[in-house]
């Protein structure tokens, strides 16, 4: 079924990735080993769930990265792409996720930006408006190029993306989940358009994890799954479930060391929540649930399927439209941070740099920022520094933070000790409820077993703990109850997660499967 | 170790910036002067060192006249030090300075009050003016998103020509020959320090008390401490609960109040009558003053001495030798062109150094990581 | 009241407020081009001061008031590329590297003036009529009542600096370094993911706004005062800041917005010497207006902006 099978029966490969690993300075490896090929005139899948290593992979081909070994064969011959700009000159294009478009100029501007036909010293304009609707035409997209890009869709957007590279030679086309940001409707039309194009000839990467995008759409796909390479297969001949399995699965056993927990009073109540985003798109539909003092409740999924928006409201970054969410019988809807956190509430974010510290602050700094005015730090106007200095002290040292003094710059720190910094704050202030959004990603191996114990203790010491994890093993093993997110919905719960299997994982957060909502009210606490 | 390595090395940078800048007015004076050498003699020494005939004094009452220069832009230094701290370009403290100098000019001339506690009040009054005046490009900011640089520099020309108008229409002394208003009446002025004519007065000393004042306001309250984590991070600032907008207009209207308060007793200090027909440009210097003491009060006083002292050397210069006295403009400039620009200018030695801690701390976690097994 | 009328808006102030606006109009364009790359530049008033000062003194050396309005734009030029050195490769701050041009404009140009010539404070004894710019009567138009006393008579450069306003309006939206200056300035990645160097763009940008800053400062020193002395930009450099601003970062908005100040400028001169008008409080006018329109144009814009993405999703999103 690989590249070798292909060579061997004289089928042409549009790119030929082989051996390819990436390991970065700190030690993480994104890529292991992988080989993927892609035949000419086909659509091709690379499916995996965030942190697969799929990003990487397509990073390196499209010359934004170097692999640390292996080697790249554009139609069958080994090239450096030490750039975007060669990667484009190879007939490569990519169409990113967030889109690299200028607002105010026109379709045409965007199209010809960079290389315009020129007229004197002016540009020709309707030559450029003549390119964009020629190119347009003859693979019948259907845009409006003398309109501004602020004033057209997100559709439409993506579309002149492809236009773009398609102006530039591109032979073979990225698309890195491009379905993300469409309506079905838009989708629908987006993959007319790229059947097209390929029976056109062109060699098409669709990233998604969407199961039945894929099936609907590629000829062929690539699995993988934490940097590794997991199989070539035709989409025709493998069922979803087979997808799932190859897909989602633990790498690692954790074997924690877990008491049973004992469950006592509600501390978080979500109550039929809905939240619409600014592209109109239903991100969380009537989502209900309950978190206990003293357990850990888990929140697995594939991203983008209303987990971010679900933190975001509970910590209130943004406002539900419908429902309630209540702490200890309070509800935080529209109130501050401020407020959120005197009622007992914690966050350890996703985006550690952008929220979680001032990064040029010292870890004095960043430890005070949830506590300055507390009493016992204060003492009228000023700020008690000796106690300030112990406390900071006694936090570096509880939670092993490896630091020279704490005036220490915190951007200095490695990513484990910046996470360690945040978790010693917000672990510190004994809240009530912890809410945990990828709290162990990227760090070392040290860091990661330290700060799951110690949500562990916090919890079987009474509180209530939410934990939102792509790491499976993770969430799965840490869990005392599971829930799984697919399209904005909980669409499984788990009370007892030791019997689950990676497979029937796979399923739920795929979408292949849900729990009827009797089993749901049966064994959620809703 | 490392943190005394960085730190020399900042200082040493600075003193390479400051280097450089002095090299190109050098430059300067040796093109533009037909005795370059006296009149580089008498920028970098004549300040404190009179020269009669063969022997070399130093000169006290030069000091004293340094010294009283400083003590308007310590004021303006300290305010752009909070305000740049929030990461806001405000720029009203030119604004600031001159209504706080008329307001207290005012009070000066037309409320009598006793004696102590007349010049009290008048600063005060000059204080809270000067605060007002950077208040509104801060409220423009924060509740519609103006920009306070664009809306505090054109608020500047407005409190100019308000205070030009009521200073000629109002309240001028027709019976003298230049615009300005009624002479104090003594009770208003703020004494001198010293004897002999420097105009030192104790404006210095209270200078040198708002330093204080504002360091421990920056460093040792929670309220300087929000305005720092809000400029360094305004998204962390939020999530940790701090109230954002609120902090930024109280940075900028501290800003406003200590420009205010400095326009107030140097025209107390200073003079006899309230008699600045523009924007007297205290603001600028009080910019350079905040980048050389990289936002920290503490370091404002040294920083003010500094330009003082050139400033002093300037004016010496042009009087002892050819070379005029605007000198000052071009060395302020290119001191700030290069002190802040220095940030990166040694932007790839940075980043060795950066290397270097990252490895220290690296081994350091190995060490632990061992001991904890 | 009617002599007041009569006195004040005649054909002769309206002719007032085209010569009072040109140089604002300059410098307003300078500041649209470098906003637009993203690169504001804040030291427009002090590149025109010391461009003026340039202007006055290669005119005299050379005795021609040509080579010294060329001279003024090199110098203007040099500054920009000055400016680009410092906040594109030594990476200080945009804005205090203009606040640092300002300051030179300010003190250093008496100082330059002082080491080319040996003379303090301005430049009046330099200036002889022939070296200053020369008006122009447009003949036919000349004889139009009125009208032509409106627009004809004035100097070559007042004529230029409202024709620039097309030229910059069609450099922006017509030519590829107008394109490029755009995108760099809205979506810096997207200019850098299709080959332009963004740095380049700035740099051109930062040059073509002090081209335009030595103009202004050119009509200062060598028509509108006729000799040079520091303080005569009076924070032009500012209000020019302000126009473009206003005028919503177009050429023609900029140039309603500095007539608006031309406007107020004329007046104030016009109404100073009547009784019970405090010219003072008519020159805060053009000020508190700016910000006035900086309020409303931010606040209109948002809100536009918001309209715009709840439209778009509506109309897709079936």
């Amino acid at each position: 079924m690989g590249a070798a099978n292909d060579t061997a029966q004289n089928i042409e490969l549009a790119v030929d990735m082989r051996n390819i690993s990436k390991v970065y300075p700190n030690g993480i490896a994104a890529n292991q080993n992988v080989n993927f090929s892609v035949r000419k005139g086909e659509i091709h899948a690379l499916i995996g769930e965030n942190g697969a290593g799929k990003s990487t992979l397509v990073k390196m081909l499209f010359g934004m990265e170097q692999p640390t070994a292996g080697e790249i064969l554009l139609n069958g011959k080994e090239v450096q792409l030490a750039s975007p700009a060669q990667a484009i000159e190879h007939g490569i294009g990519m169409v990113h996720q967030h889109l690299m478009l200028v607002p105010s100029l026109t379709v045409a501007e965007n199209m010809v930006l960079g290389m315009p036909p020129k007229k004197g010293i002016a540009i020709d304009y309707q030559a450029a408006v003549r390119m964009t609707t020629e190119i347009a035409e003859r693979y019948n997209f259907k845009i409006d190029a003398e309109k501004r890009v602020m004033d057209i869709p997100v559709g439409m957007k993506q579309k002149i993306e492809i236009l773009k590279a398609l102006l530039r030679g591109a032979e073979i086309l990225i698309l890195d989940e491009p379905t993300a940001v469409l309506t079905s409707n838009e989708t629908v039309e987006l993959f007319q358009q790229l059947r097209n194009l390929r029976d056109d000839g062109f060699t098409i990467i669709f990233i998604s994890h969407r199961l039945n995008e894929i099936k609907e759409l590629t000829d062929r796909m690539t699995i993988m799954r934490g940097g590794r390479f997991m199989g070539v297969h035709n989409t025709a001949a493998i069922t979803e479930q087979e997808i799932s399995r190859l897909m989602v699965g633990r790498d690692v056993l954790l074997e924690l060391e877990k008491d049973e927990a004992d469950p006592r009073e509600v501390v978080l109540s979500v109550e039929n929540v809905s939240y619409t985003n600014e592209w109109n798109k239903l991100m969380l539909d009537n989502v209900s649930f309950d978190v206990r003092a003293g357990e850990i409740v888990g929140i697995a999924g594939v991203e983008g399927n209303g987990q971010k928006e679900l933190v975001d409201i509970l910590f209130g970054l943004r406002n539900a439209h419908t429902g309630e969410v209540k702490v200890n019988n309070a509800s935080i809807l529209g109130k501050s941070q401020r407020v959120i956190r005197e009622m007992g509430v914690s966050l350890i974010p996703e985006d550690r740099m952008l929220y979680g510290i001032a990064a040029s602050g010292s870890i004095t700094d960043n430890i005070l920022a949830d506590r300055y005015a507390n009493k016992e730090y204060n003492v009228g106007p000023f700020f008690r520094a000796k106690k300030i200095q112990k406390d900071t002290e006694q936090l570096i040292k509880e939670y092993r933070i490896v630091a020279k003094n704490q005036s220490q710059q915190v951007d200095m720190l490695s990513g484990g000790n910046i996470q360690k910094v945040v978790v010693a704050r917000e672990f510190s202030s004994r809240p009530h409820l912890i809410i945990a959004d990828q709290p162990t990603r990227g760090i070392d191996v040290g860091a990661t077993e330290f700060i799951r114990k110690r949500l562990l203790d916090l919890s079987r010491e009474g509180a209530a703990v939410l934990l939102v994890s792509a790491d499976l093993s993770e969430v799965m093993e840490m869990s005392d109850r599971l829930l799984i997110f697919y399209g904005g919905e909980i669409v499984a719960s788990f009370d007892d997660t030791s019997t689950l299997t990676d497979e029937v994982m796979g399923e739920y957060m795929l979408g292949l499967r849900r729990q009827e909502k009797k089993e749901l009210e049966e064994l959620a606490y809703v | 170790m490392y943190k005394r390595r960085m730190v020399v090395f900042n200082i040493l940078r600075g003193l390479a910036a400051i280097i450089l800048a002095l090299a190109v007015a050098a430059i300067f004076i040796f093109l533009a002067s037909d005795e370059p050498f006296e009149a580089l003699k008498q920028l970098l020494i004549a300040p404190l060192v009179n020269f009669r005939g063969e022997s070399a004094a130093f000169n006290v009452q030069s000091l004293y006249q340094i010294l009283a220069l400083m003590i308007p832009t310590m004021f303006t230094g300290l305010g752009v030090c909070v305000m740049f701290s929030a990461d806001m370009f405000n720029l009203g403290g030119e604004g600031a300075v001159m209504a706080g100098g008329f307001v207290a000019s005012l009070i000066a001339i037309y409320v009598p009050m006793p004696a102590g506690v007349h010049p009290v009040v008048a600063v005060l009054v000059g204080t809270l003016v000067g605060g007002l005046v950077t208040l509104i490009p801060a409220l423009l900011r924060v509740k519609v998103g103006a920009s306070e640089m664009v809306s505090s520099l054109m608020f500047n020309y407005v409190v100019m020509y308000i205070i030009m108008h009521y200073l000629n229409n109002v309240f001028a002394d027709r019976s003298k020959g230049s615009t300005q208003s009624f002479p104090f009446i003594e009770t208003a002025k703020i004494p001198q320090l010293v004897t002999g004519g420097s105009r030192l007065t104790y404006g210095f000393l209270i200078a040198l008390v708002f330093v204080v004042i504002t360091a421990i306001f920056m460093y040792r309250t929670r309220w300087g401490y929000q305005v720092r984590m809000i400029g360094v991070n305004p998204n962390f600032a939020k999530y940790s609960g701090m109230n954002v907008a609120s902090t930024l207009i109280l940075a900028q209207f501290i800003g406003g109040l200590l420009s205010g308060m400095g326009g107030a007793i140097e025209v107390l200090g200073r003079y006899n009558t309230f008699l600045w027909k523009e924007l007297p440009g205290y603001g600028w210097t009080g910019i350079t003053i905040a980048i050389l003491a990289r936002n920290n009060p503490a370091f404002v006083p040294f920083a003010a001495f500094f330009l003082a002292y050139l400033d002093r050397g300037c004016q010496l210069m042009s009087t002892h030798s050819d070379v005029p006295s605007e000198m000052i403009a071009i060395i302020q400039a290119a001191i700030f062109l290069f002190f802040a620009a220095e940030q990166f200018l040694s932007g790839a030695r940075q980043k060795l150094v950066v290397k270097n801690a990252q490895d220290e701390l690296a081994a350091m976690e190995a060490k632990t990581v061992q001991e904890g097994k | 009241m009617s002599g007041f009328w009569s006195t004040v808006f005649n054909a002769e102030f309206v002719f007032a407020i085209f010569r009072i606006t040109a140089p604002i109009l300059f410098a307003a364009l300078g500041a649209i081009i470098a906003e637009k790359a993203g690169v504001t530049n804040i030291g427009l008033d002090g590149m025109m001061s010391i461009a003026a000062l340039f202007g006055t003194l290669i005119s005299y050396w050379t005795q021609s008031w040509l080579v010294g309005v060329l001279g003024a734009v090199l110098v203007g030029m040099v500054l920009g590329l000055m400016m680009g050195f410092f906040a594109l490769r030594l990476r200080t701050d945009i804005i205090l590297t203009g606040i640092a041009i300002n300051m030179l404009g300010g003190g250093g140009t008496i100082f330059l003036l002082y080491m080319f010539t040996g003379l303090r404070g301005n430049t009046s004894s330099l200036s002889s009529s022939n070296i200053l710019i020369p008006t122009v009567k447009i003949p036919l138009l000349k004889d139009i009542p009125v009208l032509g006393s409106i627009l004809s008579g004035h100097a070559v450069l007042t004529y230029l600096a409202f024709i620039l306003v097309f030229v910059v309006r069609f450099m922006l939206n017509r030519t590829s370094t107008g394109l490029n200056i755009r995108a760099v300035g809205e979506n810096s990645n997207a200019a850098r993911s299709v080959g332009i160097s963004v740095k380049r763009v700035q740099y051109i940008a930062l040059i073509m706004s002090g081209a335009l800053a030595g103009l202004g400062g050119a009509f200062m020193s060598m028509y509108y005062s006729q000799s040079w002395n520091v303080g005569m930009i009076a924070g032009r450099g500012f209000i020019a800041l302000a126009a473009e601003a206003m005028g919503r970062g177009q050429p023609v908005g900029a140039m309603l917005s500095s007539l608006i100040f031309g406007f107020a400028q004329a007046l104030e001169t016009r109404v100073s010497g009547i009784q019970g008008v405090s010219s003072f409080l008519v020159a805060a006018i053009p000020y508190l207006v700016t910000i006035i329109g900086l309020v409303v144009f931010v606040w209109s814009s948002k809100r536009k902006a918001d309209k715009r993405r709840r439209q778009i999703s509506t109309s897709d999103g079936e």
